[in-house]
């Protein structure tokens, strides 16, 4: 191994096997050992998820790995409901949370699962703790969203992109401004969008600051230059497949479709 | 008194049919739109008739997803753990047939047994009779066990209208302690 970094821990927390599921899993969908590697970057809104994303799939690529990527509510079966159902007013809590487990599931069973039996590396842009968070933050049982999601497949690795409260705001506004869901206007804590929004983002930044032992998260800082985050990312990345037996993963040549 | 109907929420309408007409649902996948649906009728059709002390009626309730997806594979406590969301029942009655009454009855509805209904998902059996059966089958079983699990009252489902409506007016009525209406209900079915 390297020298030190700044990862909370090298290993998931207790109980936790990486490639395995959380809980029970799917009884029909057994995971027999199978060769792909989850891969997940985790972080609130400006962070440079998908930057850092793109940056890594070619880096694998060029090694010969096969990459897929899958992203937060990009199911070919809820994204539509959940556009619409955002841009109406009938959601609240629990179904907002049903909706997007959802669409976690078919992306789950359709992409990222075919991908890991075909040994493929799985770059998932956001994770579960994208949505524990937001429930979270939202009042709903803890208990009952990680019984929910124990379903989920435990990553390999989970990096968190990390970045305080006046850093995302900046970025978030030199993006593309607020918007009603993420700043939190659904849980009413007031009239003025940035106050919320302040508020709302602040306690998802607690949120995920309370699940890095929990669940093993690589904590990076999302403040640094973008080519400094993704050489980190790259030499820990590079670390775990040199450990693992990738010979399973990695093709002759590099892979052009997915699976 | 308010009635409320299994898989009626216009919110998770458009992926389940999308999802239906693709034949692209997963167990899980239809497991978690039926909880969504039940989540928001929940929230908007059945906890504020309560509050307002309203009967609520409904047509369908969690039991017939612990055992729809349990028999399609999926894990029967993580199921149950989903829905622990739902309000306890007051009342859950269960109107029980033999697999050839229910299987009788529902040629009689209609020529064509749909996909996920006759579980022609899970690859039992490209027939969609012989699906049916077997997917029937293993609901039926489950809901035995429910039966036991959550002390639902039993119909027996096989005999006439008129008789089961009475056994469950009774059951109905000893819960709620009111006087029976038989005379009521003969008239009404004659």
């Amino acid at each position: 191994m390297n020298s030190s970094t700044s990862s909370s821990s090298d290993a998931p927390a207790g109980g936790i096997r990486p490639g395995n599921y959380y809980g029970n899993g799917i009884p029909y969908l057994p995971l027999d050992g199978y060769p792909g590697k989850i891969i997940a970057i985790e972080g609130t809104d400006g962070v440079g998820r998908s930057t850092q994303i793109s940056l890594l799939r070619e880096w694998l690529e060029v090694q010969g790995y096969g990459v897929i990527e899958t992203g937060w509510t990009r199911s070919e079966l809820m994204q539509p409901t959940i556009e619409l159902a955002k841009a109406s007013n009938t959601l609240n809590k629990l179904t907002f949370v049903l909706l997007y487990a959802t669409d976690f599931a078919d992306r789950l069973e359709k992409e990222v699962i075919p991908a890991l039996k075909a040994g493929f590396i799985v770059l998932s842009d956001r994770y579960i703790f994208t949505a524990l968070a937001r429930a979270g933050v939202r009042g709903v049982d803890r208990t009952w969203m990680r019984n929910l999601y124990g379903f989920a497949i435990a990553p390999h690795l989970v990096f968190y992109l990390k970045t305080d409260e006046k850093t995302l705001i900046r970025r978030v506004l030199q993006a593309r401004g607020m918007e009603y869901w993420e700043s939190g206007m659904d849980m009413k804590l007031g009239d003025d969008i940035y106050e919320s929004f302040r508020a709302y983002q602040r306690s998802l930044l607690r949120e995920y600051a309370s699940m890095a032992d929990e669940f093993g998260f690589r904590v990076l800082d999302a403040r640094r230059k973008i080519d400094v985050i993704q050489e980190e990312l790259r030499r820990q990345i590079g670390a775990f497949l040199a450990e693992t037996d990738t010979t399973a993963v990695r093709s002759e040549e590099p892979a052009l479709t997915n699976p | 008194m308010f009635v409320t109907e299994w898989n009626s929420s216009a919110l998770v309408k458009a992926a389940t049919k999308t999802g239906k007409k693709k034949n692209s649902l997963t167990p899980m996948t239809f497991s978690l739109l039926h909880a969504t649906d039940f989540a928001d009728r929940l929230l908007y059709n059945i906890i504020p008739p309560l509050k307002a002390g309203m009967i609520v009626l409904a047509d369908r309730y969690a039991y017939t997803a612990f055992a729809r997806d349990f028999a399609r594979g999926v894990d029967r406590r993580w199921v149950r753990e989903l829905y622990s969301f739902a309000v306890k029942p007051d009342m859950a009655v269960y109107f029980r047939v033999p697999i050839e009454v229910s299987t009788d009855r529902l040629m009689a509805r209609r020529v064509k047994l749909k996909f996920y209904e006759a579980g022609l998902d899970m690859g039992w059996s490209s027939n969609a009779i012989e699906s049916f059966r077997i997917f029937q089958g293993k609901v039926l079983d489950e809901y035995d066990r429910l039966v036991e699990e959550f002390g639902l009252s039993v119909v027996n489902a096989v005999g006439s209208i008129t008789e089961q409506q009475r056994l469950f007016r009774r059951l109905v009525s000893q819960h709620l302690q009111i006087e029976e209406t038989n005379e009521q209900l003969d008239e009404q079915l004659v």
